[in-house]
């Protein structure tokens, strides 16, 4: 009995440390970005202190995500420094006027409309309630993609299990509804999709 | 001790409860059900930052404003523009789907010379020689444009010959052209102003014209009003669009619209319902009434009808001259309600001639599929999209919708002069060149398009009348310069010409016409030039029994 | 202020153009016609029908009739029915809200639907190459195997809504919010607006004499009223189904 209760034991253990420790490992493939961007160095040397100097809302509230090629021109259009980012940045893409294909941590299915106008204006939430501290980063963080779904670590969480998130940190859609739910903001399927 | 079958059992219990336990199904169920959502081949909307950009549409001479959304480069999404003062907001069927033409499966891609494929060069070098050999035809599908004005300089300069392919509509002005001397082109409808529209067949309110201007103004003046302002009678073998909602529909003989048009005007001017004395058609009544398949009674009771709600302007939908000729009689020839003069211009157009066979013809893009060239001729086709049919000659891949910067000459059939520009809002599709782009490949010497454009704006801004109807609603008289005129108008404005200050002209009738008009075209828009619908046509015609496909289009 | 979006089509304006067809289709992503797909296998959630008088020469008269969905308010019957509460009436706004996405393809709604407003993707979507370059983005594409159907264009709804939170005002501008069908209609057939608000010319229409709703008497409180002065046309509308049909069925 306790040998068999051991041997149930073994083969729980085997799997529980698999799924928490191997199985994340395995499921998510690390990723480059085209170049490596650091939001601090921006914001320090180039006065571009507030997210929506690169970051634009336009004047009907479209958002314009990640600036283009153009925006990035406008003070790197030849090389102002010795980085390997910004040659790459310079040469690969200022110059064909090529899109640099960044790969987005909060990508959303094409089903999925969120504004940010009305949560930033309307609802008064810093950029830092859903993003983190991105902006503060003098790092790039790694972009970890999920194999199976194609979507982002950021969109389920970097935890497993979902408990104790970071702001940033997990974007599924109950995170939306936790918020919602939170803040007494009823919207339906109308209000968040497309 | 040994590991046994049961201990692999019981470890395996032990493994699922932990699975059960740990994300790893959860997990993949999750990410399973996500993964079904974004199949690779379901397509995906372009990105890029949505922007409004207005411009005129080009489908056919009607000239509608629009206003495109557009996502990055890409036009998304074409809706009208109310404050066109012709079109109101309204569009067509097909344009709303007209920026996806330019991805049409029969989209012209690559040079082709008889049935092979071939390079802009040769097609050049061949023209080149073509040119020095004989004189070359250039066939317009759609005079009046900056583009017409390079092909007249190099005819002129080539002495080959120039002919214009005109629409349904302008046929139908021909016959007052004709008989006032005042060109087809400086001829409108005055229907603004009509009580009664008495059209023989032509479609007033599934594409006609402008689409937009008469269903606005029946709509206005005439939809479910028993006693209406404007009393449309359509007269028509079968019971079309119009005729259904006209709030007369006379059903004829097909083909017997000279003799109805001649019945008429034989009881008008025997009953002086009409102030004119003549000319009285030969054919009588009773004629009439044996070949259109009415009675005698039911061609008097029209007669009357027509006569009584004034003014009254019949509308042809072609050339027919008895039609034009019941007109003059009706008193609706320059006269509110009726045809009237929209600009001061007297200058007859007489298409250039060659004195010789022509060596080659140049058939722009504007031009029907179905116009037969001249048989010993080389052929240089410009079209977007491929028609299909006869292979022989030179096929030279033409820009597509919005894909070129043109200008919108006044449509035929308005009441008044208008001019408005559609930027290239959209980058080509393929490698294309338009015909006018061509010549000045040949001779550099012609005047470009955006040459000509500029000229023409600095013509109206002379001028000193009109309005710009634009982001703002402006008289031309408080726009300052040229330069800025022109800028409105690349931004999607429309300039309309104030009245001429004398419209006057007559038309001198000595007898009845004998000739007929040619049959309408069988078709459920009035002519359209391209050979192919827009891929979302299939809603009006294949996924629904709303309409038939349009005799000898492809889907 | 309580919302509820419908609209009232003037059935003697419709000339039949199919203006509000192909708008939508375009609007909302709807891909063009598989090679075998027929009326009664289409995609057309705005749907225009013809009718008519029943009789032959010179007495025939025809009419047009625009279809979509009719965002019935009371006991909706494709709610009902959905088994994946795929479908829901907004709180909001009183859209009856499809959500393709969460759909099952059991199609049981297109049987519930007494309008036949609803329609199946029986095929993959498929644009000529290229063309998916001239899509909406603000319109999810949908897949072969799920029910879609008129939605009141949100995207054009998310959009105002973007833009008064931008001009930072609560609520939206009625004129940023029109329909595809409704902005394309060239007569002014087809109006839009909320049948909530006593002051919005939609809802005098809805409650004038000559209107009327489709299959009133089912209790669904559909949103979509019809107008005629046409006696015959109002006849054919509020005819018993046992009677012989003159309509032409897709």
């Amino acid at each position: 009995m306790k040998r068999n209760l051991l041997i149930f034991g073994v083969g729980m253990a085997l799997a529980l440390v698999t799924g928490w420790a191997a199985f994340p490992h395995a499921l998510y493939v690390r990723r480059a970005q085209p170049l490596e961007f650091r939001h601090k160095t921006h914001a320090e040397k180039s006065g571009l202190a507030q997210c929506d100097s690169c970051h634009l809302l336009g004047t009907n509230g479209e958002f314009g995500g990640i600036a283009e090629v153009e925006s990035c021109a406008g003070c790197h259009a030849d090389k102002m420094g010795t980085s390997k980012a910004e040659a790459t940045l310079v040469d690969s893409y200022i110059k064909p006027s090529r899109e640099t294909p960044w790969l987005v941590y909060s990508r959303q299915p094409a089903n999925v409309w969120f504004s940010h106008a009305i949560h930033t204006r309307r609802a008064g939430l810093a950029c830092k309630d859903c993003h983190g501290s991105m902006g503060e980063s003098d790092q790039q963080r790694i972009y970890e993609q999920n194999r199976i779904s194609g979507y982002s670590r950021d969109i389920w969480g970097h935890s497993m299990s979902r408990l104790e998130r970071a702001p940033g940190d997990g974007m599924k859609m109950s995170d939306c509804e936790d918020c919602h739910h939170r803040r007494n903001v009823e919207v339906g399927c109308l209000g968040c999709h497309k | 001790m040994k590991f046994t079958r049961r201990d692999l059992l019981i470890s395996t219990a032990g493994a699922a409860a932990g699975l059960v336990l740990s994300p790893v199904p959860w997990k993949l169920l999750s990410d399973a059900s996500i993964w079904t959502q974004n199949f690779p081949w379901i397509p995906q909307p372009a990105h890029g930052p949505v922007g409004t950009k207005y411009s005129t549409c080009t489908l056919c001479e009607g000239g509608c404003g629009i206003r495109v959304r557009m996502a990055g480069k890409c036009p998304v999404g074409v809706v009208g523009v109310s404050a066109h003062p012709l079109t109101k907001g309204a569009l067509c069927p097909l344009a709303f789907a007209a920026h996806q033409l330019n991805w049409h499966p029969r989209r012209l891609r690559e040079v082709r010379h008889d049935g092979r494929a071939a390079s802009w060069s040769e097609a050049l070098a061949a023209f080149r020689k073509a040119s020095s050999e004989g004189p070359i035809g250039i066939v317009d599908g759609r005079p009046g444009r900056a583009a017409s004005s390079v092909f007249e300089a190099f005819t002129q300069k080539q002495q080959g010959s120039y002919q214009a392919v005109l629409s349904a509509e302008s046929q139908a002005l021909a016959p007052y052209a004709d008989w006032s001397g005042v060109p087809v082109a400086s001829l409108g409808y005055d229907m603004e102003n009509a009580r009664t529209v008495v059209s023989f067949g032509a479609p007033l309110l599934d594409g006609w014209g402008i689409p937009g201007r008469f269903t606005h103004l029946w709509a206005d003046r005439a939809a479910g009003a028993s006693d209406p302002q404007l009393r449309l009678i359509q007269i028509e073998p079968a019971l079309s669009r119009t005729a259904a909602r006209a709030w007369q529909w006379v059903p004829i003989r097909g083909g017997s619209e000279t003799q109805l048009a001649a019945g008429l005007a034989r009881v008008l001017l025997e009953e002086r319902l009409v102030k004119s004395a003549g000319p009285m058609p030969h054919l009588t009544l009773d004629d009439a009434a044996a070949q259109t398949g009415l009675s005698a009674g039911g061609i008097r009771d029209l007669a009357r009808t027509m006569a009584e709600n004034r003014p009254v302007v019949a509308i042809a939908a072609d050339g027919n001259p008895a039609i034009a000729a019941l007109n003059d009689l009706l008193g609706a020839v320059a006269a509110p309600g009726g045809i009237v003069r929209i600009k001061e211009d007297t200058t007859p157009h007489v298409p250039d001639a060659a004195s010789s066979p022509l060596r080659a013809m140049l058939l722009d893009s504007t031009v029907p599929w179905e116009f037969a060239a001249q048989a010993d001729a080389e052929v240089f086709r410009f079209a977007a999209w491929d028609g299909g049919g006869n292979t022989a000659g030179w096929l030279l891949p033409a820009p597509g919708f919005l894909e070129e910067l043109t200008d919108v000459p006044t449509p035929p059939t308005s009441a008044r002069e208008t001019y408005s520009v559609a930027m290239n809002l959209a980058a080509p599709a393929t490698e294309v060149q338009s015909a006018a782009q061509f010549l000045l490949n040949v001779d550099a010497t012609l005047p470009a398009v955006d040459k000509v454009i500029h000229a023409r704006c600095e013509g109206i801004f002379r001028a000193r009348q009109g309005t710009v109807y634009g982001e703002q609603t402006l008289a031309l008289s408080k726009i300052d310069s040229a330069q800025h005129l022109e800028e409105q108008l690349r931004k999607g404005a429309v300039w309309m010409g104030d009245p001429p200050r004398d419209g006057r002209f007559r038309c001198e009738l000595k007898e009845w016409p004998t000739g007929v008009g040619v049959s309408p075209a069988a078709s459920w828009a009035t002519a359209w030039a391209l050979p192919v619908l827009p891929a979302l046509a299939t809603k009006l015609y294949q996924e629904s029994t709303l309409r038939e496909l349009p005799v000898g289009r492809q889907a | 202020m309580n919302v509820r979006y419908g609209f009232v089509i003037d059935l003697d304006r419709c000339t039949g153009c199919g203006a509000c067809m192909v708008a939508c289709a375009a609007e909302n992503n709807v891909p063009p016609a598989a090679p075998r797909a027929t009326p009664r296998t289409g995609l057309t959630p705005m749907l225009v029908r013809k009718v008519s008088n029943g009789m032959e020469g010179a007495a025939r008269r025809e009419a047009f009739f625009p279809i979509a969905c009719m965002h019935c308010g009371n006991e909706t019957p494709c709610v009902a029915v959905c088994p994946q509460q795929a479908v829901e009436v907004d709180k909001a706004t009183g859209i009856v809200v499809q959500m393709p996405q969460r759909c099952l393809g059991c199609r049981y709604c297109m049987t519930a639907c007494p309008y036949h407003a609803r329609y199946f993707n029986w095929w993959d979507p498929a644009w000529p190459a290229g063309m998916e370059k001239s899509l909406n983005p603000g319109v999810a594409v949908r897949m072969r195997g799920v029910v879609e159907k008129c939605n009141m264009c949100p995207a054009r709804l998310h959009s105002a809504k973007e833009k008064a939170a931008a001009a930072g005002k609560k609520e939206i501008d009625p004129a940023d919010y029109i329909p595809a069908c409704a902005k394309a209609c060239p007569t002014g057939a087809i109006t839009f607006g909320n049948l909530a608000d006593k002051n919005d010319s939609v809802f005098t229409a809805a409650h004038s004499s000559s209107a009327f709703r489709l299959l009133a008497r089912l209790g669904t409180e559909p949103k979509v009223y019809y107008k005629s002065q046409e006696p015959w046309v109002r006849a054919l509308a509020e005819r018993d189904s046992d009677h012989a049909t003159e309509a032409q069925h897709g």
